[in-house]
């Protein structure tokens, strides 16, 4: 219960005082931006879907719903991802371990094979079920990853610029964010690749409030190249639901665990 | 001929989902009650004529899914079904692959009774502590990869729990393998010195049907800062004629390792008839371990590397009782298997070879299958088996005339 509190007050205090001062110190706006992003509340549940889109105007659809619970604030989280639509994934089940100090520990099941099979760390920038969103997308890039600078702070947003420290383990060069001032949300990213090109976007389309989190309830991620994209939509979000850790675990992998998969009663 | 109406009948029934989409549809996934599946065409044909048997095709199925979950309060009662026809076989196809009802008691011990599918160990195609049964015929024959693991009726209790996880099957009616009966692919006899393919198909004696005679598989688990450690026994027979009784007991270890995952895990088989390995009709004793390493090689492209030794242990006294020992089995048995994977055009596109290759047996089989999504209800598969080797005994080139080709088409509704 500490940690609700703790994220609850982080969570209040972000939202309301932020707006009123003027950050100068990138690792610090970074750090709040990755709360804003990742850890509002002490958990959370959300239904998803998304549509994959390539060039030539093709769909692909998924719809899945996540529960997350934070360990501690921009500390170790989990995650685990219930696939519900096309029926051809569903019941897939997808765990994130997240490790703040070492590569996160990703399972996949396969219920057609009763099969539990793990994912590599070095697939982290590899398309989460064939979207334009990677498996580090999902759960979140650690800051510590990459250097940030300040590069220039307007009316709405401060303009980060990020390099990786380990340029090996990723696609990109740099890439920058858009970060707005008041809710640290980062609305849009920029990806730039070894020549210089944007070659991938990743933007906020719809902010609400959730008991007093806002929340991205819509978002893209285009490939600049190929002109494909991805559009994610969020419903039924809920925060502070006391998810247990015991949830986060194999068992639920076999039993996705319904008591906390179900809507939330409205509050 | 009525199945097939019903099978052409069937996607216009299928429950209009495609709409997901449109913004007033989340509702559906507060349903207690979903029915989907896929409707699927197969046709696999041979490479070389076998002259043992005389179709050339080894694969002709027309086959409906229907996959169901009703949740009345805290059970979940779960059923995937296949029904059609397979005209290898000449016979209907009416198969559930899962119809249990799976509850919790006292919040910590889950229980799942019926026909289920089940899986544990660490290998790729290759098992070691998992006895589950393998229909084998369908894996060769080019069926989809969730068809190489046969249901069985069986009682599943597992307790999760940090410290260490249970997990207990208990199959009270002995599930034997889907074996080679000589019906769609011939196999290697060393009564006869060569390949048969029986007519009737081989049917071999199953042990008693009596609970005694039932069979039961333990794993303990527990995943320490990423590394996944597990424990298992088993006692009940071994999968495939001459279905003699096996004890095993064996362990498992899976952990990051760099940017991939190394797996190993051993197993050691007790032939309890057996025990000093005279006896030529059963099986000896054998040690088994597994190693092996995958990775992401290049964005979207996997390299899985496995080594496998199957060691005969008793080996003189096998020798010594054999009545043919020009086909005993090599007292050490090397397996080496590749696995890689390309997928392209978000996922739409997959290319994957498996290779398994023995230098010991000197035999091989590989395994290319390409998979298209042409949208979220159509896809094909394409593929092939193919096996090779120098001696028409050894596991993998006794199949060397059922060497085929194949093509899928689904639609998932």
């Amino acid at each position: 219960m500490r940690y609700t509190l703790v994220s609850m007050l982080t969570a209040i205090a972000l939202t309301q005082g932020a707006g009123a001062e003027t950050l100068d110190n990138a690792d610090e706006i970074v750090a709040r931006a990755n709360l804003a992003a990742y850890y509002a509340g002490a958990d959370g549940r959300s239904e998803v879907r998304m549509i994959i889109s390539d060039a030539q105007g093709r769909e692909q659809r998924r719809q899945f719903t996540v529960l997350r619970r934070d360990l501690d604030d921009a500390g170790d989280q989990s995650f685990l991802v219930v696939f519900s639509q096309p029926s051809d994934v569903r019941d897939t089940v997808f765990l994130v371990d997240k490790h703040v100090t070492r590569e996160d520990d990703r399972w996949l099941y396969l219920p057609g094979l009763d099969l539990v099979k793990r994912i590599s760390a070095g697939d982290k920038r590899t398309s989460f079920v064939g979207a334009h969103y990677f498996y580090e997308d999902v759960s979140g890039r650690r800051p510590a990853e990459d250097t940030h600078e300040l590069v220039e702070t307007s009316t709405d947003f401060y303009v980060l610029k990020h390099v990786p420290l380990d340029p090996r383990s990723v696609e990109f060069t740099s890439y920058v964010t858009w970060i707005d001032r008041s809710s640290f949300l980062p609305m849009k990213i920029d990806y730039t690749n070894a020549a210089g090109d944007v070659y991938r976007r990743v933007e906020v389309i719809e902010v609400i409030d959730v008991e007093g989190h806002p929340t991205v309830t819509a978002s893209r991620v285009s490939d600049l190249q190929t002109g494909g994209r991805t559009d994610m939509q969020f419903r039924n979000i809920a925060y502070d639901l006391g998810i247990p850790a015991d949830v986060f675990t194999e068992r639920s992998l076999r039993n996705p665990p319904r008591e906390w998969l179900q809507r939330p009663a409205s509050r | 001929m009525r199945a097939l109406l019903l099978l052409l009948l069937l996607p216009a029934l299928s429950f209009a989902q495609n709409d997901m989409w449109a913004d007033d549809d989340w509702d559906d996934e507060e349903a207690t009650r979903s029915w989907n599946g896929f409707f699927e065409g197969a046709f696999g044909t041979r490479l070389n004529d076998d002259p043992l048997v005389q179709n050339r095709n080894t694969l002709e199925d027309l086959r409906w899914r229907l996959e169901s979950k009703w949740q009345p309060g805290k059970t979940t009662i779960s059923l995937k079904a296949d029904a059609g026809y397979d005209g290898i076989e000449d016979d209907w196809i009416l198969d559930a692959r899962d119809l249990s009802i799976a509850f919790t008691v006292g919040g910590e011990v889950d229980f799942r009774i019926g026909r289920q599918v089940q899986t544990w160990g660490t290998g790729d195609l290759v098992f070691l502590n998992d006895l589950f049964p393998k229909d084998f015929v369908s894996f060769f024959a080019g069926r989809d990869d969730e068809y190489l693991k046969a249901p069985s009726d069986s009682i599943r209790i597992t307790r999760y729990s940090p410290v260490v996880g249970i997990d207990l099957s208990w199959t009270p009616v002995f599930e034997p393998d889907v074996y080679l009966t000589g019906e769609r692919f011939s196999f290697f006899s060393p009564l006869a010195g060569g390949n048969v393919a029986p007519n009737p198909p081989l049917s071999a004696a199953e042990p008693e049907h009596s609970f005694s005679n039932g069979e039961v598989a333990l794993r303990l688990f527990r995943t320490i800062n990423g590394r996944e450690f597990a424990f298992y026994a088993f006692r009940g027979f071994f999968k495939q004629p001459t279905f003699a009784p096996l004890s095993s007991i064996g362990a498992s270890l899976r952990q990051p390792l760099g940017q991939g995952l190394f797996n190993a895990e051993f197993v050691y088989y007790d032939s309890r008839d057996d025990d000093n390995g005279t006896d030529p009709m059963l099986p000896n004793d054998q040690l088994r371990f597994l190693l092996g390493y995958e990775w992401e090689a290049l964005p979207r492209f996997t390299i899985g590397l496995q080594y496998y030794l199957e060691t005969t242990l008793d080996y003189a006294a096998l020798l010594d009782n054999a009545p043919q020992p020009q086909y005993a089995p090599d007292e050490h048995r090397h397996l080496l298997t590749n696995r890689l994977t390309y997928r392209a055009g978000r996922d739409r596109f997959t290319w994957s070879l498996f290779t398994f290759y023995s230098p010991s047996d000197h035999d091989g089989y590989v395994r290319p299958v390409f998979t298209y999504r042409h949208s979220d209800t159509w896809s094909v598969t394409a593929g092939a088996n193919l096996f090779a080797g120098r001696d028409e005994h050894t596991f993998f080139n006794q199949l060397q005339d059922a060497s085929n080709a194949y093509v899928r088409v689904r639609y998932n509704y």
